[in-house]
């Protein structure tokens, strides 16, 4: 099976969509769920969150920032070239029910994962108060379609070089003193979530969040995105990635979301492996083995 | 797994190969990966050790039957389209022994595996100098050319559930989803960075380009030492790889060193690779440094005493014999649970305690019908040997039950 790249667009500095036939997963994806991409053959598999699908035209949309050496790769195909390997849909989906007032915050690339959540809730009959935030109006993406999706939008730069100035949870801070909210939904930075969190835990507002730690195989056999949920260890990939916020340990998260933050020091270390038979003459009593009748 | 071995070594002493190895292919799908990394029961079970002798290297001798001879069973048996389909879940080697069997019974076999290629745990579980990729390419190749499909990149249960899959017109299903879950170990620390499990350091290390003789790996920092926790192969497999991406290893584990889950080779060449062996030693914390990654292992020593006074030998803790292990990565490496993770939205399938199947062991058939289970779902048992015999014996019930 070719996952072809059928549409790719650039939404704002560093980050890309791009729309991939995946037939499959285009009919069974939900709001919320992920799909595991590796660009290349014998190459590292990403997460990625499924923005939008059509089943109709089998296709799905995936956002990515290109911070890594993978997401780079990926930012470089063209159209009409092939992904190598796209497996999902992963995860569990969203709970999607029909609360009163819903507030939707994102911060940066969470912004993509909001999106399709956001829709879900709007077409489920809840009122949706998006916040969205970035640092600055080049680094905000998908501004316009948030703002179909929701029914109010509130944007924030950090510069305040478009709408409001200030950081989004500050303008949730404002906006929740004023108004009366059934549910929280947040994805972004660490930070981000746990004041959030905090935030909401004084007024017994039920509050979810989306982690994405690092995942090397997304079903449940690796183990490194084990996160630390009211005390227990559990695997983001397997039994999330939508958690109940008042319940995550977020110092343990912050941790496990800087794990693999490589120091120069281990980069490009020398091998000291030296093998003690001498490998020319193994190779040749090997290759001898094919002279024979 | 009923193979003709005294015949099996007469056609190798008479320098005929290819009968030797046509004389294993038949029962086992997988010779030279047997050959490579079997924990051979045969040896064991040899008639040379009872008379003092040590015992035929079988294992040997059917690597090198494997690598060098050449069979006409593939093309002898042209592939039979026209069976019932059968559906497999899972390509590693319960899954594609079961799968061979049954297309050589005739049956339409479809293998679905969710990784991007096949092989399952011997591709991404077993590191590059036990099986070179290009055996296990070609033994997967000698499946294929039976006529079993294997469909990469479809995880059952997601892509497409149980459910759907029973209801398409396969006529029966097999679980051989394997063991994959790693036991999460309980100390405090082990969330720091720095520290993996050993199926996320080998997955790493197996998917990477360039696997054998790779010095760097992206965004899988290691650091200068290594202490790897475990005495099991996953265990040795991690330190063995730890050596070749030029780290110091040392390993830990509770046990004394005969009492490893390993073949005696296995630990004499990693002992000439210079892995230090550090037995009966206990892991009680990972402590951290200020970066929050792993700056050393506190660890106790065990010895074996009679605590209780109840006769019973038992490992206990060495009172004031605490000491700090200098690592600065820890790979953890304890052993793995099965992972019946595909039935977890099928509330009629039935999972016991310890993660593997229910199975009704007359037949087969765990609590959904048409559907089996074979490998480590089903038996919990850890060796490649366990897998293939159980792959082997869940076709032959298959078989039956489709008759």
């Amino acid at each position: 099976m070719s996952f072809k790249i059928i549409n790719k667009q650039i939404l704002a500095e560093g980050v890309k969509r791009i729309d991939i036939v995946a037939p499959n997963i285009a009919r069974k994806v939900l709001p919320g769920q992920f799909v595991s991409v590796c660009p290349e053959e014998d190459d590292e598999h990403i997460p990625l969150a499924v923005t939008s699908s059509d089943p109709q035209k089998g296709y799905i949309s995936l956002i990515f920032p290109e911070l890594g050496q993978t997401t780079r790769k990926l930012g470089a195909l063209h159209i009409n070239e092939s992904i190598f390997s796209i497996l999902g849909p992963l995860g569990r989906p969203a709970r999607i029910e029909k609360k009163g007032v819903v507030v939707c915050i994102a911060t940066g690339i969470g912004i993509a994962q909001i999106l399709p959540i956001c829709r879900a809730f709007k077409n489920n009959g809840s009122k949706v108060i998006g916040i969205i935030g970035a640092k600055t109006k080049k680094a905000l993406m998908l501004e316009p379609q948030m703002r179909l999706a929701c029914h109010k939008i509130i944007i924030a730069t950090d510069d305040g070089s478009f709408e409001q100035r200030g950081l989004a949870t500050e303008i949730f801070e404002k906006f929740l003193g004023q108004n009366k909210v059934d549910l929280v939904y947040a994805i972004g930075a660490v930070d981000m979530m746990r004041r959030v969190c905090s935030l909401t835990a004084q007024k017994r507002i039920e509050t979810l969040v989306r982690v994405n730690p690092v995942m090397v195989d997304c079903m449940g056999m690796c183990g490194s995105c084990r996160v630390k949920i009211d005390g227990e260890m559990v695997l983001a990939c397997v039994k999330g990635p939508e958690f109940d916020g008042h319940k995550v340990d977020f110092d343990d998260l912050d941790i496990r979301m800087n794990a693999y933050e490589e120091s120069e020091e281990w980069r490009n270390r020398q091998s000291t492996y030296k093998p003690k038979r001498d490998e020319s003459k193994i190779l040749a009593k090997f290759l001898s083995g094919f002279q024979r009748k | 797994m009923g193979i003709d071995i005294p015949r099996f070594i007469r056609s190798l002493r008479e320098e005929k190969l290819n009968d030797a190895y046509e004389k294993i292919r038949e029962k086992n799908c997988f010779p030279s990966i047997c050959g490579r990394i079997c924990s051979a029961p045969c040896e064991a079970a040899c008639i040379l050790n009872e008379e003092g002798a040590p015992p035929i290297g079988i294992r040997a001798l059917e690597r090198y039957a494997a690598d060098f001879g050449k069979s006409k069973i593939t093309r002898r048996n042209q592939p039979f389209l026209g069976g019932k389909k059968i559906a497999v879940v899972g390509s590693g080697p319960a899954g594609l022994t079961a799968a061979s069997e049954l297309a050589q019974r005739g049956y339409q076999v479809t293998v679905f595996e969710s990784f991007d290629k096949p092989g399952g745990i011997l591709r991404y579980g077993i590191p590059e100098f036990r099986i070179p990729k290009r055996v296990l390419d070609n033994e997967i190749n000698e499946i294929r050319a039976l006529g079993v499909k294997i469909e990469v990149n479809f995880l059952i249960g997601h892509t497409v559930t149980l459910d759907e899959l029973i209801h398409q017109d396969f006529a029966a299903v097999l679980l051989a989803t394997g063991a994959g879950i790693p036991k999460f170990m309980d100390i405090p620390g082990v969330s720091l960075g720095g520290v993996y499990y050993g199926e996320e350091f080998l997955m790493r290390v197996n998917r990477a380009k360039g696997p054998l003789f790779l010095r760097r790996l992206d965004k899988l920092p290691v650091g200068k030492r290594i202490a790897v926790i475990g005495s099991g192969n996953t265990a040795l497999d991690c330190a063995r790889t730890g050596v070749r991406l030029g780290r110091e290893v040392t390993l830990i584990f509770r046990r004394t060193e005969e009492d490893m889950r390993v073949k005696r080779e296995e630990r004499i060449y990693a002992h000439e690779e210079g892995i230090r062996f550090e037995p009966m030693v206990k892991p009680v914390e990972i402590l951290a440094d200020p970066s929050r990654f792993v700056g050393g292992l506190k660890c106790v020593r065990m010895d074996f005493a009679d605590a209780d006074g109840s006769g019973e030998w038992k490992l206990v803790q060495v009172s004031d014999s605490e000491f700090i292990l200098d690592a600065d990565t820890v790979v953890i490496a304890v052993g793995h649970n099965p992972n019946s993770l595909v039935g977890k939205n099928v509330s009629h399938l039935k999972v016991n305690q310890d993660g593997t199947f229910k199975v009704d062991e007359k037949s087969g058939q765990t609590t959904v019908p048409k559907v089996f289970a074979a490998g480590n779902v089903r038996t919990n048992a850890s060796s490649l040997i366990d897998a293939l015999a159980s792959g082997k014996k869940v076709a032959e019930e298959m078989d039956a039950h489709l008759k």
